[in-house]
């Protein structure tokens, strides 16, 4: 297998265990909103997987022989919480009658779907911000020695 | 008699075995005469053979800013040109490793003395500033071997 299909392998299983963790976290924040008294089977647990496993999808067909560029990536998120938000919509509402209610939940989920993407992109970003202040001091002393 | 018809007076020096061997210039201005000297400096450190529109040149290794590799063909980028290179990205990678370069992609080779600074890019990936102004994306895979040169 080609060693960039297997890095995009990789970072999609990563991203897949981040989405299933966010999902859970917004089933319950929705599901306090809209269905606090909701009683749930089993089966709910496997949601989450599924739903992860579905929303996955976009990220995998996504693959770039290029290292994209920060514009280019950014292009790719909003792609991608489009597409996700549509897979789940139509997964979990497809075929049902559109109520006021459902929009509602509908919204919610979206809703969810950006502030997942976007609170998982602004972690990362504080924390690289820290890493690349470390590489340039690193990168300054190095070229300093070389320079003597 | 014009300035640049004078000799230069060469010096030499001996220095301690740890600190780093230089040439050093003084002149009044960087003209011909000592383009000529600096560039025959350069690549008796070493150079590659780069093409552009038919023609092959030879550029000094430290000159280059990246290398790059685009649809099975290999570039080299200079402060403001672009040469093209008929060696594969993984025999340029060899040969200027001891020049600090260092692999930061897949498809690209960066000198680290032409990096200005580092910043973070999306996805756990990172972004060179270089010294012409261009930046290029380190990839999530090779950040830790660059951390690892740069601590030496």
């Amino acid at each position: 297998m080609k060693e960039h299909l297997k890095e995009h392998l990789k970072e999609c299983l990563r991203n897949y265990f981040i989405i299933v963790t966010g999902i859970n976290l917004a089933v319950f924040i929705l599901g306090m909103i809209f269905k606090p008294d909701q009683k749930l089977g089993y089966d709910a647990f496997l949601y989450p997987i599924i739903y992860g496993a579905l929303t996955s999808i976009p990220n995998l067909l996504m693959v770039e022989k290029k290292e994209p560029t920060v514009r280019q990536t950014i292009f790719r998120e909003i792609i991608g919480v489009i597409l996700i938000s549509a897979i789940l919509l139509t997964t979990m509402f497809g075929g049902m009658k559109i109520t006021g209610e459902l929009i509602a939940i509908s919204c919610g989920i979206v809703l969810s779907v950006i502030c997942i993407t976007l609170m998982v992109n602004a972690v990362s970003w504080i924390l690289d911000s820290k890493k690349a202040e470390s590489l340039t001091n690193d990168l300054v002393a190095f070229q300093n020695k070389i320079n003597g | 008699m014009k300035n640049t018809d004078k000799p230069l007076d060469v010096e030499v020096k001996l220095i301690h075995p740890e600190e780093t061997e230089y040439v050093k210039i003084g002149c009044h201005k960087v003209d011909d005469r000592i383009d000529e000297i600096t560039r025959f400096i350069k690549s008796r450190q070493g150079s590659l053979e780069g093409y552009s529109e038919g023609d092959m040149y030879n550029i000094p290794i430290t000159d280059v800013y990246y290398i790059e590799s685009v649809d099975d063909r290999t570039f080299l980028y200079l402060e403001k040109e672009t040469y093209e290179s008929r060696k594969r990205l993984y025999e340029l990678e060899k040969v200027t490793d001891s020049f600090h370069f260092i692999r930061i992609s897949k498809s690209v080779v960066v000198n680290l003395m032409k990096v200005d600074s580092i910043k973070p890019a999306l996805n756990g990936r990172f972004s060179c500033k270089l010294k012409n102004g261009e930046d290029v994306i380190i990839s999530r895979k090779y950040v830790q071997g660059l951390k690892d040169k740069l601590k030496g």
